[in-house]
């Protein structure tokens, strides 16, 4: 899987390869505007991580070349700037999600998986680990063949850790993906502890294998 | 207060009547000198004229004395008689007042006499005469009314004028005060004054320009650096938080090592939340959002209850609402839903375990109310970074966002705390 990140800040590019590439995901890297249009018109990347400024132009116009070109590549937005007005025109443009700085890099990987799959598995986007299906269009999940119906945060929570597998990750990075902006204006993170105990439950109940196993006493990490 | 023309209309009076006082004592001395002048003028020219006219009769000593008797008689004010002074006598002149003995009531009339000697046939004579002259107290008082009255005409121009006046003459005053009046840096609508041909409003609107430039450019240079700083800062924040995610992923972390990362983590996702709040704010003020859209808060308010029902529930708490349906207002949908959660998110950080939390929606009014054990502070609730209480670890932004909000929205919002409940009232 290729991915290309245009970004002018050399430290985030770098700390975003090094969390993907162990994901088998190989990096390239646009630092300026004219950069990234070179590689977008040579090159097919499954994922393209657009920062929408750059020093020397503004990442829409990449956006609008892409479509320009009919370029099929799935497109994340990561910007500074927490603009609604750039969040629909990123997506009417063409872009699949939008991101805001600061992010975790699990949430980013997540989006990519997810871009990814909807990109190219188009109307039968399934994934299988074992004895667990799911189904990524229909938000459902099978254990051996068995439907185990789970909540929508629940569903939410296991496919963040299929686009992060064999990551440890937070508790209060899990907090921030589940309650979004807020998660800090709350006093605990107790709510995530139990959506994983509900989650951990439901799978076991159904015959699936443990593969969510506990880290460090609060962190968690999907096995696969 | 005193108007400005009321002032200087006040001073004008004043000055009028002293001159006007004064110039009465002026004018009788002028009238009253005139007047006796010409009777000296008048009374020698009779004098002349009698001398002559008596030498040309050539009459004889009798018919002249005969006629010099009846003359006496029946001329009035005059008086000829026989003397022995000399004919080159410097004439005298005089005023004399008694009382006159041909009208009926009291009255004391002046005269002013002259008494010449004058020489009929050879003979000298002194003839006296005297002609009434107005006295001074009629001239006075005749004066007096005459002044008072202009007096009067120039009192009621000064009205008219000073009326007039205020309209015209301080018509691009008015204009410059309605426009200040009108000012709102907030909006930061550009203040243009009419131009004025009087130099002194012209200075003034000068000046004023001048000031109110300052004035939006240090606002807009205060505003664009808290938007600019919350910027710069994203980019570091981003690599901390991206660091330490790469950091978590390595295999030998002690759990110590761990509980160090995910403190930091917490504490970095606060001070994300601050910047972010305080770009949203900044944003507010600047006015990025637009406020045109048309939204049912009914439905809003209930998806955002229902969001944070597990949050309701995590801390045990009483949920009763009463969310009347289809309440429609016009505004902004991410800012109104910022304003419910925040309240929301109050509503259960400051609230008790197995605490109530009541919320009320209807056309006029949204109020959100819930258990708590000590009021919060009225002067320091909205403002930022001022914690009202010191019960929790918010980023001290929540509910100077909401005031914002509402201001934005032309809400009033109240707080009140009765009965162990505080109460948040947003008034539409």
């Amino acid at each position: 899987m290729k991915i290309l990140i245009i970004e002018d800040e050399n430290e985030l590019a770098d700390s975003i390869s090094e969390y993907l590439s162990e994901e088998n995901y190989l990096c390239e890297f646009a630092r300026t505007y004219n950069q990234a249009l070179e590689k977008i018109e040579s090159f097919h990347y499954d994922c393209i991580l657009l920062d929408i400024m750059l020093p020397d132009g503004n990442g829409m116009n990449i956006l609008e070349e892409l479509k320009r070109q009919d370029k099929q590549d799935g497109v994340i937005i990561i910007s500074a700037k927490n603009a609604l007005d750039d969040k629909i025109k990123g997506l009417q443009i063409g872009a699949d999600d939008y991101l805001t700085k600061p992010f975790h890099l699990s949430e980013l990987a997540a989006r990519i998986y997810s871009v990814i799959r909807r990109k190219q598995f188009g109307n039968s986007n399934t994934v299988r680990q074992n004895e667990l299906e799911i189904d990524l269009l229909a938000k459902t999940i099978l254990v051996h063949n068995n439907p185990v119906i789970l909540t929508k945060k629940e569903f939410d929570l296991l496919l963040y850790f299929i686009g992060n597998k064999n990551r440890v990750i937070s508790k209060s990075t899990l907090a921030e993906h589940l309650s979004g902006d807020f998660a800090d204006m709350l006093d605990n993170h107790d709510f995530v502890y139990a959506h994983i105990k509900n989650l951990k439950k439901k799978l076991s109940e159904a015959g699936c294998e443990s593969y969510l196993k506990t880290v460090y006493g609060t962190g968690y990490k999907w096995e696969g | 207060m005193n108007k400005l023309l009321n002032k200087s209309l006040k001073s004008f009076t004043i000055y009028a009547l002293i001159v006007l006082a004064a110039s009465v004592p002026a004018y009788l001395y002028l009238v009253d000198s005139i007047w006796l002048r010409e009777l000296d003028e008048h009374n020698e020219i009779v004098a002349d004229r009698t001398e002559n006219e008596l030498n040309n009769l050539n009459l004889s000593e009798t018919e002249l004395n005969q006629s010099i008797m009846l003359w006496n008689k029946i001329q009035p004010g005059t008086n000829l008689q026989k003397t022995t002074l000399e004919k080159n006598r410097k004439d005298s002149t005089y005023t004399v007042s008694r009382k006159n003995p041909y009208v009926t009531h009291e009255d004391i009339d002046r005269f002013r006499g002259l008494s010449r000697v004058i020489e009929i046939n050879g003979q000298n004579y002194l003839l006296t005469l005297e002609t009434n002259v107005e006295e001074t107290e009629e001239t006075v008082v005749a004066i007096a009314i005459l002044t008072f009255l202009f007096f009067l005409i120039l009192v009621v121009g000064f009205l008219i004028l000073n009326r007039r006046l205020s309209v015209k003459l301080w018509q691009p005053f008015r204009n410059t005060l309605a426009k200040l009046k009108a000012f709102n840096l907030n909006t930061q609508s550009n203040i243009s004054f009419e131009k004025s041909t009087i130099l002194e409003f012209e200075e003034l609107n000068v000046a004023l320009n001048k000031l109110i430039e300052h004035t939006v450019s240090v606002y807009k240079s205060q505003k664009e650096f808290t938007e600019n700083a919350s910027h710069e800062l994203q980019t570091p924040l981003a690599i901390i938080k991206n660091k330490l995610d790469i950091l978590l992923q390595k295999e030998a972390l002690t759990d110590r090592q761990y509980q160090l990362i995910e403190d930091i983590n917490k504490a970095l996702t606060r001070v994300s939340r601050v910047n972010k709040n305080l770009l949203l704010l900044a944003k507010i003020e600047n006015h990025q959002f637009d406020d045109s859209e048309t939204i049912n808060l009914s439905e809003l308010t209930q998806e955002c209850i229902e969001q944070l029902q597990e949050h309701f529930s995590n801390k045990e708490l009483s949920l009763k609402t009463s969310i009347e349906k289809d309440c429609i207002v016009t505004g902004n949908r991410i800012l109104i839903e910022i304003l419910i959660n925040n309240l929301l998110l109050n509503s259960i950080r400051h609230n008790l375990l197995k605490g109530t939390v009541e919320v009320k929606l209807s056309k006029s009014g949204f109020i959100i109310s819930n258990s708590g054990r000590t009021a919060l502070e009225q002067e320091q609730l909205f403002k930022r970074f001022k914690k009202a209480s010191d019960e929790s670890s918010g980023s001290g932004l929540g509910l100077a966002i909401v005031e914002q909000i509402c201001k934005r929205h032309h809400w009033e919002i109240y707080y009140d705390f009765q009965k162990e409940t505080h109460t948040f009232k947003i008034s539409f």
